[in-house]
């Protein structure tokens, strides 16, 4: 099946299969490699990409739903070499250990921030209660989405 | 040279790889493709125990697209078994398979699915044997033999009196005495005794076991591994096939976590092993579940007794544990007698009497796991102590004060002195949390403390390069899993040089370029690796010294390092003008090596301790008696570190092993029935999520610069995890009067507890 | 990694039913796939056919059902966020509303539905749980034509129901409480999946009966349980125990059922502190 959706800001037709998952997709067609595979089963989060602005687990999602959609990966954070805030929230709080979850949290951060600009502590919680996280313990990662959203303020 | 300031030591500096990481672009195994490469699936074992009569890869060989389908018997080309402590894992079942997921065929194929699809064509014929699932199960008279026969020792020094009891499932004992301890305890005034059981749990690193082998033309093996150690991984590789360690290269990008459960080789045989049966390049990923049918943590049962003087001093300890090391011994010998050798804790006690066993069982192998079996026993001692406090009437923390070691004093003959102020970091604890205030009614305080050793003896290498225009590479083999080795490696070469951070560059650890280094795990990389790296630097710092002193006509010790240039007080020479001047060219650099190899001693383990981690925890907590739900709402973990090279990482790496440790503490835990494991999936094997972190969380660290590392620094990382239980069950003790020894503490276990508890008075 | 497979894209029912009844078991209704998918990855499901429902006029509504005016039905591929989102669930059923942003995490939220949930049958189901309070109430279609069903007939046990495999579930309708009704769902549990679920509606009334304040009386209760049996179910006794009961006995009450049993007490008061996000007052209109 051909699908048009944008990827990143950038248009894309590809030619999928019906049973192509999304992550596969982007990781393997487009080889935008920050969305990871880690517990395949929609509970961990590394998978996360946003899909209309809103996230999505990418690896139980058919690519053939993206069609006529807008993806932001990761790799669409930035703005060429200028961190999005988040982005560098992440940097200066310490939020980044193994990396292996960060683009899944920055992207589900993100898309909370585009819901509710004023979050509290609560409310991040809720939002990223879905992503895990086994090296930092989440303080920092909470209080980098804190500080981006003040920053954004 | 020291009296100045340090520049950018000691500062909290944001981790080298923070902007590929948080972009997108940092590359773990699974992001690699080479040309060609195949993608390999692993067919594995149903039951816990069987005899694999035949295995019938035919069906799946010929499938198109499939260009390797291999069984056990198939691996008479190489020697198919690994393993560190005893080499008795194969690298696919031979004859029996000894765990439920124990790899019993594999596929390397053109895709994923078409692997997939293989494995479904290939025929295996099992008999069913009983299986021991548990410490019960194997130590029980004629149990069932996980191994018939003894397997051939690995290749470690400290290991190589391995003592396993033939005819049982007992693969190792440690016993370890000083003084008599049954005489102690029988004159006692107060003993106390108990018995604690530790589960077994997973690391749940995020990014399962991966690597991607190739073989060239001229026979040497390439492999891109998500390992904690590869020089491990190579020595087995080169055994296994035959080849010299020269031309087997490993090469590790950054880790999706690891925590212990990549040390030592894992999945790397068998990718090895396929890339050579495929002639191609092979990839091969685990997937969560399958991580769990790998490595684990070693599951424990441990009966502490101890005796103290009315006066509340600690005169005997005597200590029995059992280790479920599962299946396969993999580390699990040295965890146990490593653990072990400190289950008395950062406490003085002149009766002692410790053994502990390493039991096979069929389940998941039990190996390295961030604690490496000093979490087990905390578990137990920490515990007792308060008990004992309660039958002494003494306040915990003043019971632990008065019998800790002192700063410089013996652990063991033979070992390090206690180099660290223990009592300080129980000061700061009980400070932070409170303890002379009373708390809410509706919560209870609780303390533990920790001591472990480090891996020894162990070697670390180092090479630091310094380039025609000054900049600087840094060749070390310490692996960054996500607790910022890179970025303190750089930190110590951008110091000791002088020279600013974005000039130094720490390469990826690559056997064919970093030199050896042992292991990045035991909590050694700063203090070890660390220092080699800061001994290659002052090397090239002293060449640079000499060039300048003989160009410029001064003593080396009027000149100083400053800013990439060598200052004395009338002339500047910066690097690059002094490479010019030695080499008489642009072009050349200097060269500066690091070698830390301590070397066995008399110490009791066969090595002294190149540092001892040290840490306190302190827990407040409440409980919800209607659900037993036990909720952490502060926690205090104070390490001693001797000097926190970036508090930075430092402090996320602490509030990490609180959290990972509130995992074991109150919910996970590997489920077993009828031989089979329930949870292996995330989806009901719970880790803790964001709203689990206690909403106080302060981990902080006492600094002394007194450790043996690169500017006074120790080891850390660990040992914020390891008091987290006994904290958490002391404060819960202390809220409700009930005692929990088996972990995890689980709402319905605490709720048992709490219906089952006499009114209190 | 999934097996090939054929996706239908129908835009009405019946293309759809029609679908269905000429492919039978080779063929899976699917909506967000959050279970469908994940079977199929687990491989304890393998359609050759996937029938996306997303698209039929109808099924992406939730409205007021015409003919009473005030039962709100909710179209199979709604997702739980449009649940949580929309004013009019908000308006007339907020403890759904409530419950429907703690599903599962925000990312099955996102993708997840209403009809895909309910027909998973899954026993720890939150929406399927508190549904039976509301008088729930699906609709099937098939070539045959229209069925409703109420819930508790439609679910019959772990993941099974009394859907026909030409059948497709195209809607639920609930009804919303009376006015005077204070409700809350709790649920407990460590895992992805809850433990335990309690749904508690309870209609009150002061005007008659002793009663210190005006509306204390429970004049009806509604109690559901999910998670610890085959399927969400109905406490008819601890309801029955409730009903007459003034406010200030319940706590009393509660505790003495929980006693007597050793199924999951049924309270009529969820503590506070396991309290949901739809707070515990009799002002909470249904």
């Amino acid at each position: 099946m051909t699908i048009r959706l944008v990827v990143n800001g950038r248009p894309r037709d590809l030619e999928v299969a019906p049973h192509a998952l999304l992550l596969d997709v982007l990781r393997d067609t487009l080889d935008l490699k920050g969305a990871k595979r880690s517990c395949d089963t929609q509970v961990c989060g590394a998978c996360t990409v946003l899909v209309d602005g809103l996230a999505v687990s990418a690896c139980t999602y058919l690519a053939v739903e993206a069609d006529g959609r807008s993806v932001l990966t990761v790799e669409g954070l930035a703005d060429g070499e200028s961190l999005h805030p988040l982005q560098r929230a992440f940097v200066e709080a310490g939020a980044v250990q193994c990396g292996f979850c960060t683009s899944g949290m920055l992207l589900t951060a993100k898309a909370m921030l585009a819901e509710n600009r004023t979050p509290m502590r609560d409310d991040v919680l809720h939002y990223l209660r879905g992503s895990l996280c086994r090296c930092t313990g989440y303080r920092k990662i909470v209080d980098a989405v804190l500080a981006a959203a003040e920053t954004a303020r | 040279m020291s009296a100045r300031p340090l520049r950018v030591v000691g500062h909290p500096v944001p981790r080298v790889d923070a902007i590929e990481k948080v972009t997108g672009r940092a590359r773990y195994v699974t992001d690699l493709t080479l040309p060609g490469m195949a993608h390999a699936k692993v067919l594995r074992s149903p039951y816990a125990h069987a005899r694999v009569r035949r295995v019938d890869v035919t069906r799946a060989r010929a499938r198109p697209g499939v260009f390797a389908a291999l069984a056990g018997a198939d691996l008479t080309w190489c020697d198919p078994y690994y393993g560190p402590a005893y080499r008795d894992r194969p690298v696919l079942a031979i004859g029996v398979a000894r765990y439920e997921g124990e790899p019993v065929a594999a596929v390397a194929a053109v895709d994923e699915a078409t692997a997939e699809e293989a494995l479904e064509l290939i025929d295996v014929d099992y008999e069913p044997l009983a299986p021991v699932m548990t410490l019960e199960e194997a130590l029980a008279e004629d149990a069932p033999l996980v191994h018939a026969g003894q397997p051939p020792a690995g290749h470690f020094a400290d290991l190589s009196t391995l003592r396993p009891r033939p005819g049982t499932n007992i693969c190792h004992q440690f016993q370890f005495a000083r003084g008599d301890a049954a005489a102690a305890l029988g004159g006692a005034d107060v003993v106390v005794e108990d018995a604690y059981r530790f589960p077994p749990v997973q690391h749940v690193a995020l990014e399962p076991h991966a690597a991607v082998a190739a073989w060239d033309e001229t026979g040497a093996l390439t492999l891109w591994a998500s390992t904690q150690n590869p020089y491990s991984v190579r020595v087995e590789l080169a055994k296994m096939f035959d080849v010299p360690l020269a031309r087997i290269r490993v090469v590790v990008p950054h880790l999706g976590g690891g925590f212990g459960s990549k040390t030592y080789a894992k999945l790397e045989p068998l990718a090895a092993t396929l890339a050579r049966a495929a002639a191609r390049p092979v990839r091969l990923a685990a997937s969560v579940p399958e991580a769990f049918q790998t490595v684990r943590r070693c599951a424990s049962r441990v009966a502490v007794r101890a005796g103290f003087r009315r006066d509340g001093t600690l005169v005997a300890v005597a200590c029995d544990a059992d280790y479920d090391v599962g299946a396969y011994a993999d580390i699990g010998p040295r965890v146990v007698q490593k653990g072990t050798y400190t289950a008395t804790g950062p406490y003085r006690v002149p009766h002692v009497r410790l053994e502990a066993r390493a039991v096979y069982t069929n389940t998941t192998p039990g190996g390295a796991f961030r604690g490496f079996g000093v979490p087990q026993l905390a578990w137990a001692l920490e515990s007792l102590f308060d008990v004992a406090a309660d039958r002494l009437d003494r306040d915990p923390v003043d019971l632990r004060r008065q019998n800790f070691l002192a700063h410089g004093e013996e652990f063991a003959p033979g070992d390090t002195p206690i180099d660290g102020k223990l009592e300080e970091s129980l000061s700061r604890a009980a400070e932070a949390i409170g303890w002379t205030r009373a708390p809410a009614a509706d919560r209870g305080r609780g303390v533990a403390a920790m001591l472990k050793a480090s891996v020894a003896p162990s070697v670390s290498e180092a090479i630091v390069r310094l380039h025609a225009d000054g900049s600087v590479t840094v060749l070390a083999s310490a692996v960054e899993m996500g607790q910022g080795t890179r970025t303190v490696l750089t930190q110590i070469a951008a110091e000791v040089l002088s020279v600013p951070l974005a000039r130094v560059t720490v390469v990826q650890p690559d056997t064919a370029v970093t030199p050896y280094d042992q292991t990045t795990s035991s909590s050694r990389s700063t203090a070890m690796t660390g220092r080699a790296v800061q001994v290659a630097a002052e090397d090239v710092r002293d060449q640079l010294l000499a060039i300048a002193a003989q160009n410029l006509g001064v003593a080396a010790r009027e000149l100083a390092l400053a800013d990439g240039a060598l200052v004395a007080p009338a002339r500047r020479l910066t690097y690059p003008e002094a490479l010019a001047l030695k080499f008489g060219m642009s072009g050349g650099e200097l060269i500066g090596r690091g070698v830390i190899a301590p070397g066995r001693t008399a110490a009791p383990l066969g090595g002294s301790t190149p540092f001892w981690e040290m840490a306190v925890g302190a827990a407040e907590v409440s409980v919800d008696e209607e659900t037993g739900a036990v909720r952490v709402e502060r926690y205090v973990s104070v390490a001693d570190v001797g000097r926190a090279i970036n508090p930075l990482l430092l402090e996320g790496q602490d509030e990490g092993g609180v959290v990972q440790g509130l995992g074991h503490t109150l919910l996970e835990e590997m489920l077993y029935a009828d031989g089979h494991l329930l949870n292996g999936t995330l989806l009901v094997y719970r880790v803790p999520r964001a709203d689990d972190t206690p909403s106080e969380l302060e981990c902080h660290f006492v600094e002394n610069a007194d450790g043996s590392g690169p500017f006074g620094a120790k080891g850390a990382g660990e040992g914020s995890l390891i008091p987290v239980s006994p904290a958490v069950a002391n404060a819960l003790a202390r809220l409700t009067g009930v005692r929990l020894r088996d972990l995890p503490l689980t709402p319905e276990r605490v709720w048992r507890a709490l219906r089952a508890r006499s009114p209190r008075a | 990694m999934l097996r090939p497979f054929t996706l239908h894209r129908p835009e009405t029912a019946e293309e759809a039913c029609a679908l269905l009844a000429g492919l039978g078991e080779e063929a899976a209704a699917y909506a967000g796939g959050t279970e469908l998918l994940l079977m199929m990855k687990l491989g304890l499901l393998r359609p050759r056919h996937l029938v996306d429902v997303k698209r039929i006029r109808g099924f992406g509504d939730i409205g007021l059902e015409p003919l009473s005016g005030r039962r709100l039905t909710i179209g199979a591929a709604v997702t739980h966020r449009a649940v949580e989102q929309s004013a009019l669930v908000r308006a007339r059923c907020p403890l759904v509303s409530s419950v429907a942003r703690h599903v599962a995490n925000v990312r099955v939220r996102n993708v997840g539905t209403v009809g895909g949930n309910l027909a998973f049958a899954d026993p720890h189901s939150d929406l399927a749980t508190l549904f039976l309070t509301l008088d729930a109430s699906v609709e099937l279609l098939s070539p045959r034509g229209r069925r409703e069903l109420p819930l508790d007939d439609f679910v019959r046990g772990p993941w099974e129901t009394s859907r026909a495999s030409d059948e497709l579930l195209g809607s639920v309708t609930l009804t919303p409480w009376a006015s005077d009704t204070a409700a809350a769902y709790v649920k407990f549990g460590v895992h992805e999946r809850p433990t335990l679920a309690v749904a508690a509606a309870l209609r009150l009334d002061g005007t008659t009966g002793a009663g210190r304040n005006g509306r204390d009386r429970i004049v009806e209760a509604r109690v559901a349980v999910g998670c610890v049996s085959l399927k969400p179910v109905r406490m008819a006794a601890a309801e029955a125990r409730l009903t007459d009961l003034s406010i200030g006995d319940l706590d009393d009450a509660a505790r003495a059922a929980a006693d007597a049993g050793s199924r999951p007490p049924a309270r009529g008061a969820p503590s506070p502190r396991l309290a949901f996000p739809t707070p515990w007052s009799p002002e909470a209109a249904g």
